[in-house]
């Protein structure tokens, strides 16, 4: 069920399209709309659907700003607070308009329940915030699964170019879905550690992620994330946990294990305040990493981020 | 471990060690008592620092945001600094980084 009061100030369709014409067509009579109205306006979408939107724009878009969703919003989980809501905060007291396409053909099977996931957390992110952020699937090449979810993340749909109620919307339905156990391969190099042995947790992970491959900025971030997710696990996850390093299609994947329970959805996805000291570790790991995972249950949680090689 | 103290013949500090959860106390302290000393320009000596983790760097932004004149100088900090200084505070003109 949607509530009228939260859909006048932030509104969250799904646009269903089936060629490139009718994409072009709608994002951009959406972006001018909000031109017209004064509003700040972006388009964060997939590389090629950006250059569809930019020359459909043509002049009218130099006061539009572009991201290629594909960099930007790699990692689902940083998409609300690395691009929603950046935008949205750096444009106070006015209507911030949004073209988010997280959600394309070519995301992997580990990453599609992150984008459902994401999709879900805009509508609690944005709640009672004046917003609109629209949200294109490409109807001819998405599983019939992910159109399915579509239907249960946007309390719109704009499909054959007429709106209408989602009946089938439950944003906090999907994020229970996919809130999936994680396996983790028998291979794995797996270290248990508490609190006092933080450093000896990081070097385990820095060693194991360099014989894999990973150097350089990306090692130093896993160093960095690792540090954050071992810590959380020593103040709010039971005063330690395991923590595991592999590699998996490409990727150096580090996951930890403790015994809490994330109980806040949009932990790691609001942006802080300048001034906050805490807090800031999740989200580090979501703006580092190529890709995180979530599974929490009243058994405990484990988080793992993926970075590619 | 942590071991941070008053820099000798300028004003600031320098530490070595971690700055972790298990040290954040004793670094917090000493960017307290930084920030009390503060006249114009103040060091953190870091070249002895292994690892400074998201909340260490946040405790030293903080504090240089809310100095009322000048700056601090963060000379030779281990890699996560400038990183995490760059992700969560890119325009914290309160801050130089000399680096390693």
């Amino acid at each position: 069920m949607s509530t009228p009061t939260t859909e006048e100030t932030f509104t969250h369709p799904a646009l269903f399209y089936r060629s490139e014409a009718e994409y072009t067509d709608r994002t951009v009579a959406f972006v001018r709309e909000g031109l017209a109205a004064g509003e700040p306006v972006a388009v964060a979408v997939p590389g090629p659907n950006l250059e569809l939107v930019r020359e459909g724009l043509g002049a009218d878009g130099r006061d539009v700003t572009f991201l290629d969703m594909t960099e930007a919003g790699r990692n689902p989980g940083r998409i609300i607070p690395g691009v929603l809501r950046a935008f949205a905060d750096a444009h106070p007291r006015v209507r911030a308009r949004i073209v988010g396409e997280p959600i394309w053909a070519g995301r992997s099977a580990a990453e599609y329940p992150a984008c459902a996931q994401h999709e879900a957390l805009i509508n609690a992110a944005f709640a009672g915030r004046p917003a609109t952020i629209l949200c294109p699937y490409d109807e001819t090449r998405l599983a019939a699964n992910v159109l399915a979810d579509a239907l249960a993340t946007h309390p719109t749909v704009i499909a054959g170019g007429s709106a209408r109620a989602s009946e089938a919307y439950d944003w906090r339905a999907v994020v229970a879905r996919y809130n999936e156990p994680l396996a983790c391969p028998p291979d794995a190099g797996v270290l248990a550690f508490g609190a006092g042995e933080l450093p000896e947790a990081r070097r385990f992970a820095v060693d194991r992620a360099a014989s894999l491959g990973l150097a350089g900025r990306r090692l130093q971030d896993a160093e960095l994330a690792v540090a954050e997710l071992t810590t959380n696990s020593v103040i709010h996850g039971g005063g330690g946990g395991t923590l595991a390093v592999w590699a998996e299609a490409g990727q150096v994947v580090c996951e930890v294990r403790d015994g809490g329970r994330l109980t806040d959805p949009l932990a790691g996805r609001r942006p802080p305040e300048p001034g906050q000291i805490g807090g800031r570790g999740l989200l580090l790991v979501h703006y580092v990493a190529d890709l995180v995972r979530v599974h929490t249950t009243d058994g405990g949680t484990a988080v793992r981020f993926c970075l590619g090689l | 471990m942590l071991d941070v103290g008053p820099l000798s013949g300028r004003p600031g500090i320098r530490a070595s060690g971690e700055i972790n959860v298990s040290t954040r106390l004793s670094w917090e302290k000493a960017l307290t008592e930084l920030s009390r000393q503060h006249t114009d320009v103040s060091y953190v000596e870091l070249s002895g620092v292994r690892f400074v983790d998201v909340a260490g760097v946040a405790a030293l932004a903080v504090t240089a945001m809310h100095l009322p004149v000048g700056r601090v100088v963060v000379e030779r900090p281990p890699p996560q600094l400038p990183r995490v200084l760059d992700l969560f505070w890119p325009s914290l003109h309160r801050i130089e980084v000399a680096p390693r």
